[in-house]
């Protein structure tokens, strides 16, 4: 899922005053009160990506950085798990695992590794729900062996059947690991709970594995690798005219036809359940969570609120604040909201020992449903809330590598242009009874997982105290749809 | 620049914690990796010892700003391990003037809290022999001491003040070495940045200690007890030293950490957090000489300390391969590992390249000889472990993937390093190992936080970052003999501990 958004734009902040150096003495007298402190102001002008569009429809967002001999170059593909057949899950990621170690029509997979190595660059692939990203570093004197190389990995792969048989057998056993990690199961199964009934929620396995074959891997790379589908994020340490030059050379001659694939539709309707894995471990894990506004949704930023406040916001938001600070319940303990286009994810969570398993339980349930019962109270929340996500947005622009993959992620997604400029602006106007209304509407009882994991004969108190909890049965080799 | 075990960190928003990753060791500037980083490191040192370093990076408008105290756990005493890291979460909870509505009133509180607290520990820690109702009535004074402390404490303040104003990686590492304060922020707020840790390097007040001794346990069960990988690690370092301090684990043996104390942890902060025993690395869009007059106006009064002379107790020479085995419900795993020197001997140098050829990318050599046929699903090396200080060891991590057993990995591991002893590895090999070395400077110093993690991490832990460039010399002498002789010389049997993990249910 995306990240947090944030901000664009002329970052411009009021102006207060040059610094001041006001006196102080060490111990005893007083000392500058750190809300009084005086700021200049802090002008910046992001650059913006240059944005190119190749004649076979590729688009490339690209912005120079100097600073080191670098060159950083990322692809998106729409591609993702969500596609994956029934029955075939897992095929997205082994076809991108494969497509890197395979090799391609004018290299083995072998040869790519043994060049890339001795250049001291990189090649990845990273595939997740709804797209896939291939990224490259190479030091700018590599660029021209990098680049064939990366474009014959996104336009030629060959998919070896030596390397999808090695693929295989380290994801099955990557699967059978899982099982060491409480967190992973817990919201692998959270992840499987919440999307029931939708391509989401249907997670590799061990049978779903054994069933991939090399024609599967062709046949998938084949539905979504075409320069349409495709977007480009290059920056580094190169000319724009020479890195539109060197992409073209190597990717002009790509010609499939076909358009972007569509934005996967969002998922459907979520109904509440209460879950219980059990897993003999000394500390349980918490996670409740469910669907939340889009990105496009007029709730969005009300919702991006709501979530630092209620517990992705540091040590002072709510959760974090009760059950790690004030009752010294958790070491981890926080919410998380995850969007898209389309739909969201919220989410709060808490690993505790398993005796006060219950205890933290109500302890996060009676956080969330006083939010949505009565919204947030304080003024004073609300606004640390919003300046403090206004204040960080700058960071979204700290380095070209960063602006440039935002820029490009913007158009990817299909969001408008002006998303980011907007966004500090729109943060700006949430109040407390935007905050009271979406938190209402969201925060519903009908449609919230609760998941547990643990051991419930060491609770202090019985599960069944909570409501009937519903036993997963986990397990990498025994589902499928 | 961080191992699971040496340098313990702290996220504030996010619930994953890193497991092991390869301490990062190493800074090289090769005409094609250049970044002249000897002319653009301003170099000061206050008064009072404080060491300041500058890079000045006008790429956008923030600057990542890096406190590093030469001091983590090694310096705690037998009794006393987890200090180091609990007082890095103490130093989170504010200070005479962060913090409180009336110090004068809170302080009163907290003096009573601390006495409770210390009466409490004293009983419990008779065991059986502990009187019961005496511990009831002690835990119930101090839970309504601290309820009544509550009301004049103001939790959480710098986070809030550091989160209000932009500051993101909020974070701190213990390790064993070294502690280390980062944040990053916009670049025109250095000031607050300077009020804050001045303050809190000055007077912080150990709040909350009691419930912040209940995380940290909630802490252990998260990274240790429910972690296999982890939990074999501690046994694994217990066995591979004896004597010496890098046996114990930054987050504390469990009865110590029930037993952590706020007096030592007190003397402890005074005696380390020194301004002559601390380093501040600062790069990003920042005036060198207006950031000085902030710093020497904040943090030139405070005063420096005497450092005790550390009596660390030296490792003996080990003569004869060691093994555990521990249990637990988890797939198999195996941990080998070689005692070896610390920096800034060539030989350390060297073990950084054989680190780069048995395991860094998909044509080292164990990477080939396990993964890439299907034998383990991860393979990991690391020199430097779990500190850079002190002589230390070179680590190999390996997973089996299933029917195959670690027994069976060892093998395949030990024909490898005999390759290595054997035959000089070829100067393109060696050269594609000091390329990936270089390489990997350049990456993380492409961030100011990356660059000024590293320039602190060296000013603390080899005495000066100017380690950065002895090592360039250092790497660019390594020959295949070199090679040769250190894997002869340190990859032996008779120096080698092996850690198991045997799977069985409970």
């Amino acid at each position: 899922m995306k990240t947090r958004w944030r901000k664009i734009i002329t970052y411009c902040l009021p102006v207060i005053g040059a610094i001041l150096l006001t006196s102080c003495a060490w111990h005893g007298a007083p000392m500058t009160d750190p809300d009084d402190i005086a700021y200049a102001p802090l002008c910046f002008d992001p650059p913006k990506a240059e944005r190119v569009e190749l004649e076979n429809g590729i688009v490339l967002y690209m912005l120079e950085d100097h600073e080191l001999p670098l060159v950083n170059l990322s692809a998106v593909i729409r591609m993702g798990s969500y596609y994956d057949p029934p029955g075939k899950e897992g095929l997205a990621e082994i076809t991108g695992t494969v497509m890197r170690t395979g090799g391609t029509e004018s290299m083995t997979g072998d040869q790519i590794d043994e060049t890339l190595d001795f250049l001291a660059g990189s090649i990845t692939v990273s595939v997740g729900t709804d797209s896939c990203t291939l990224s490259m570093s190479v030091l700018e004197k590599d660029i021209d062996k990098g680049l064939k190389i990366f474009s014959d990995i996104l336009t030629c792969p060959v998919f070896s059947s030596e390397k999808l048989k090695t693929a295989k057998i380290l994801e099955r056993e990557a699967l059978e690991r899982i099982h060491d990690n409480p967190q992973k199961i817990a919201f692998r199964e959270f992840r499987r709970l919440l999307y029931r009934g939708d391509p989401r929620g249907r997670l590799s396995s061990i049978e779903s594995i054994g069933k991939i074959e090399r024609d599967d891997l062709l046949a998938f790379y084949r539905r979504f690798f075409r320069p349409r589908n495709v977007m480009i994020a290059l920056s580094g340490d190169i000319s724009k005219r020479d890195a539109i030059r060197k992409i073209k050379n190597n990717l002009d001659a790509w010609n499939v036809s076909g358009g972007p694939e569509p934005l996967p539709s969002p998922p459907s309707h979520v109904r509440a359940s209460l879950n219980y894995i059990y897993k003999d471990t000394p500390q349980s894990v918490i996670v409740i969570g469910q669907p939340a506004p889009g990105e496009t949704s007029p709730d969005y930023y009300t919702f991006e609120v709501l979530d630092f406040i209620t517990g992705s916001g540091g040590f002072r938001s709510q959760i974090f604040a009760e059950v790690r600070n004030r009752l010294g319940l958790a070491y981890s303990a926080g919410s998380f909201y995850s969007s898209r286009r389309e739909y969201g994810i919220f989410g709060a969570y808490a690993m505790t020992k398993s005796s006060s398993t219950m205890k933290a339980l109500s302890s996060i349930t009676t956080i969330l449903d006083t939010i949505r019962d009565r919204g947030v109270e304080s003024g004073g929340e609300l606004a640390w809330a919003k300046e403090s996500i206004i204040n960080t947005f700058i960071f979204s622009f700290a380095t070209p590598g960063r602006i440039v993959m935002r820029q490009m992620m913007l158009e990817f997604e299909g969001l408008p242009e002006n998303f980011l400029t907007r966004y500090t602006d729109n943060i700006e106007t949430v109040g407390l009874d935007d905050l009271r209304g979406v938190a209402a509407r969201y925060l519903t009882g009908e449609n919230r997982i609760v998941l547990i994991l643990g051991n419930k004969d060491t609770f202090a108190e019985p599960l069944s105290s909570f409501g009937d909890f519903n036993t997963v049965k986990t397990g990498t080799d025994n589902e499928g749809n | 620049m961080t191992s699971g075990e040496s340098l313990h960190k702290r996220t504030l928003k996010y619930f994953i914690i890193s497991s092991v990753i390869a301490l990062l060791l190493c800074i090289t500037l090769h005409p094609c990796y250049a970044y002249d980083l000897a002319n653009r490191v301003k170099e000061f040192t206050l008064a009072n010892g404080l060491k300041v370093l500058i890079v000045e990076r006008h790429i956008s408008p923030t600057v990542s700003l890096y406190i590093s105290h030469d001091t983590g756990a090694v310096d705690e005493e037998d009794g006393h391990t987890g200090t180091a890291h609990i007082l890095e979460h103490m130093m989170f909870k504010g200070t005479e003037t962060l913090g409180t509505k009336n110090f004068t009133e809170e302080k009163r509180i907290l003096r009573k809290i601390h006495g409770i607290g210390n009466a409490l520990d004293i009983e419990v820690m008779k065991g059986e022999t502990a009187d019961t109702q005496k511990i009831t009535n002690l835990r119930k004074q101090l839970e309504t001491l601290q309820q009544e402390a509550g009301k004049w404490s103001i939790p959480s303040e710098i986070d809030r003040l550091y989160t209000e104003k932009g500051g993101g990686d909020l974070n701190a590492f213990t390790g064993q070495d070294l502690t280390s304060y980062h944040v990053s922020l916009p670049s025109n707020r250095i000031e607050l940045w300077a009020r804050i840790e001045s303050d809190r390097m000055s007077n912080p007040v150990f709040r909350e200690f009691y419930s912040e001794r209940d995380v940290v346990m909630e802490e252990r069960r998260q990274v240790v007890e429910s972690n296999p990988g982890r939990k074999l690690l501690e046994q694994f370092l217990a066995a591979a030293f004896i004597v010496h301090p890098y046996r114990r684990p930054v987050l504390g043996w469990t009865h110590d950490m029930r037993f952590l104390n706020i007096d030592y942890t007190k003397q402890f902060f005074k005696t380390y957090y020194s301004p002559n025993n601390t380093t501040i690395a600062i790069v990003g869009d920042v005036s060198p000489d207006k950031t000085m007059a902030i710093i020497k106006h904040y943090f030139g009064k405070i005063p420096p300390q005497k450092i005790p002379a550390r009596s660390i107790t030296e490792e003996p020479v080990q003569n004869g391969e060691r093994r555990v085995k521990r249990v637990f419900d988890a797939s198999p795993r195996l941990i080998i590992g070689y005692h070896k020197p610390a920096l800034p001997s060539f030989d350390d140098c060297v073990f950084d390249v054989i680190d780069t050829i048995l395991s860094e990318g998909r044509t080292s050599r164990l990477f080939k000889a396990l993964v890439e046929k299907g034998l383990a699903v991860d393979v990991n090396t690391a020199n430097g472990f779990p500190g850079a200080r002190y002589p230390n060891l070179f680590v190999i991590f390996a997973e089996p993937v299933s029917p195959h057993t670690c027994a069976e990995l060892e093998e395949i591991i030990y024909n490898e390093l005999d390759m290595l002893k054997k035959e000089p590895v070829t100067p393109e090999e060696l050269e594609k190992a000091k390329n990936q070395l270089r390489a990997d400077i350049l990456r993380t110093i492409s961030t100011n936080s990356g660059l000024a993690g590293m320039l602190s991490y060296y000013g603390a832990v080899a005495g000066s970052w100017k380690y950065l460039t002895t090592f360039q010399d250092l790497l660019e002498r390594v020959t295949p003999e070199d090679v040769m002789t250190a894997a002869k010389k340190y990859l032996e049997p008779r120096n080698r501990t092996v850690a198991e993990l045997i799977r069985e249910k409970g």
